[in-house]
């Protein structure tokens, strides 16, 4: 059923995020296109053998992205999802930065050192 | 509860049931035996009399003291039934369990008596006190069972009733007006004789009353 | 009656002589999974017996489907699947026997879902209950209890003594039952990681006292080791809801129950890293920490 969807127990993100990224790969490959119903959240944690509030969860963050929609009673939908792609590739990008940002810190870089590095990377792609 | 209550006897004869028709079985042959005669009298009826003993004994054993150190307990008051439905289901599961065999033998006995030219018809009085005794002296056996978890004082409740029947048999043919009529050729029902009876039934009604208001009112099973 | 609670305790005790339940006040709604953790002795099983009519509490109330424990127990075990793993099955009878012996008893009983999970759980019917593995027989007694579809399944232990498999099956069909939002389960296990899996919300026991009932999700969000690296000579001072806090020269280790983005600004760039935690972890620090506030 949905057991292409897999709960890692090492990996240390929590499960509400893997479930969610999990789902929004889906949909922006177009697997789940727009419209097409989610699984109810009773039939997902059962499937996954994951508790009912963790995909609650999951989907009411995923419903504040703007990813999914739910109609009360009715279930819940893959929402519209031009633009997501690349809202979600903005996201990755600001978290590597992120993550980035405090390696500079670590080796005890200043933010015009971090960004000559930064430089030198880009160099180096388009030389490839 | 009238539904699960049959079902639990029903399990309790299931369980039981080899126990159940061996012992029968066993006491038969001992009757079969005793019927032949003098010496074949003896052991026939020794046999007939160790048997129904000895099954009351294990059946009490196997029904109740190894139910709950088996940890079966705990499945079966996990069934719909309050603690207290769970002794008193026992109680007469049990019973039951013995009465029929007994109910056999007894008659057996009383027919070898009635039926077999060599033996006077006044031991009937005897007899029937004999197996009466045995009925009030395993619902003594059960009573203790479902009274006590320890193994101690069960083991002490099996060693006295099994001396009871030695006594029994000891005292009843020392009471004068009753063994006095031993070899008549028609059985004499006197007032020893009723007044044994009496006593016997008052056991009984004690013993098997007492698990009710006792026992069943236990309220923790650890 | 999905707005009656399945399971209410409140301001329960219950005194033995070594060992006393204290003050336990726990809730269980339908349509959830609770997991009871707590170490040995901790007072999990006490709490489950009197959940199942086996205790009577010596203060407070225990109601279970609406049914007063354990005046009701008759009638509300009707509905409750109760499985310890201390329970025995008829060592001389069948699998079978005692299937055809639970489905005579319950109405609810379902003769075909018992079939799957006979070969699910990879049992034979005719085989003798004396016969069987301990894992084999935890598996039968699941199995008589869950082919009932009770409303509400009280498990103590259920899946200690089974192989990996066993319980990852084991598990699958709790979560089954989950689907039906009438049905709950609450069970205790010293499996953190399927109690952290699975439940919808957790109660953490230690010597006869619930120290914390809460949301999974709560827990976890809550909860975190913050590393610090503080420059020489500095220390930071004393915060509320930091549960501990362990020093390394320079290297400092906190541990808080109420992470927020403020706590993190406030540490500022000393700040190295910050882990969440397991539920193992979380469990250890929470009692570790009661045990110091309560002087023991």
């Amino acid at each position: 059923m949905y057991s292409g969807i897999n709960i890692s127990q090492t990996d240390a993100r929590p499960m509400y995020l893997q479930i969610m990224e999990q789902i929004r790969a889906r949909i922006v490959a177009g697997d789940w296109p727009m419209g097409r119903e989610l699984p109810s959240i009773r039939a997902l944690a059962a499937a996954l053998s994951v508790s009912v509030i963790t995909i609650k969860r999951a989907y009411l963050d995923l419903e504040n992205e703007g990813v999914i929609v739910t109609r009360h009673g009715k279930g819940s939908f893959v929402a519209d999802v031009n633009g997501l792609a690349g809202e979600l590739q903005e996201e990755k990008l600001d978290e590597h930065l992120a993550a980035a940002a405090g390696l500079g810190r670590q080796l005890g870089l200043t933010p015009d050192d971090l960004a000559e590095r930064l430089r030198r990377a880009i160099r180096n792609m388009d030389k490839k | 509860m009238n539904m699960l209550a049959r079902k639990l006897i029903a399990k309790e004869f299931y369980l039981n049931r080899w126990l159940i028709a061996g012992s029968t079985l066993a006491g038969l042959a001992g009757l079969l035996v005793a019927a032949g005669g003098e010496m074949r009298f003896n052991i026939g009826m020794v046999t007939w009399l160790t048997t129904i003993v000895a099954f009351g004994v294990v059946l009490a054993m196997l029904g109740i003291a190894t139910e709950r150190k088996e940890r079966a307990l705990q499945f079966v008051l996990s069934l719909p039934l309050s603690p207290g439905d769970y002794v008193r289901i026992k109680l007469l599961g049990l019973l039951l369990c013995f009465f029929v065999p007994w109910a056999i033998l007894s008659t057996g006995a009383v027919v070898l008596i009635g039926v077999m030219p060599g033996l006077p018809d006044g031991l009937l009085p005897f007899a029937v006190l004999l197996c009466g005794f045995m009925l009030a002296n395993f619902s003594l056996v059960l009573c203790g069972a479902l009274h006590t978890a320890s193994e101690g004082l069960m083991t002490l409740v099996i060693i006295v009733t099994n001396m009871n029947v030695t006594l029994f048999i000891f005292l009843i043919g020392g009471i004068e007006s009753l063994n006095f009529h031993l070899h008549a050729p028609a059985p004499v029902w006197n007032n020893a004789f009723w007044t044994v009876l009496a006593a016997e039934i008052a056991t009984l009604a004690v013993t098997l009353s007492l698990p009710y208001f006792v026992a069943a009112r236990r309220r923790d099973f650890n | 009656m999905t707005a009656t609670k399945h399971i209410e305790m409140h301001a329960v005790r219950k005194a033995f002589r070594f060992f006393t339940l204290e003050d336990l006040t726990l809730e269980l709604g339908p349509g959830q999974i609770m997991g009871f953790v707590g170490p040995n002795g901790a007072g999990k099983s006490t709490s489950i017996r009197l959940m199942t009519g086996l205790l009577t509490p010596d203060a407070g109330e225990v109601r279970v489907l609406g049914h007063s424990m354990p005046r009701e127990q008759a009638v509300a075990k009707r509905d409750i699947g109760f499985v310890s793993d201390d329970m025995r099955l008829f060592a001389h009878a069948t699998l079978g026997w005692h299937m055809q012996f639970v489905a005579s008893i319950y109405p609810g009983w379902d003769a075909k879902y018992a079939q799957t999970l006979v070969k699910r759980f990879n049992l034979r019917p005719e085989q003798n209950v004396s016969g069987l593995s301990s894992g084999e027989h935890a598996k039968a007694v699941l199995l008589l209890a869950l082919a009932r579809r009770p409303r509400l399944l009280i498990l103590d232990e259920p899946t200690s003594g089974l192989d990996p498999v066993a319980r990852h099956e084991v598990l699958s069909e709790f979560m089954d039952v989950l689907r039906d939002e009438d049905r709950s389960i609450l069970f205790s296990s010293h499996n953190t990681v399927d109690v952290e899996r699975i439940s919808d919300r957790i109660s953490f026991i230690d010597r006869g006292r619930l120290i914390d009932s809460s949301d999974k999700e709560d827990f976890l969000e809550r909860w975190r080791r913050i590393q610090l690296q503080l420059p020489a000579g500095t220390t930071v001072p004393d915060l509320p809801h930091v549960v501990s806090r362990v020093v390394d020269g320079q290297f400092v280790t906190l541990t808080t129950n109420r992470f927020s983005q403020d706590l993190l600004a406030f540490l500022g760039s000393n700040v190295r890293d910050v882990h969440r935690m397991s539920l193992e972890e979380i469990f250890v620090a929470n009692v570790m920490h009661h045990r110091e506030t309560r002087g023991q």
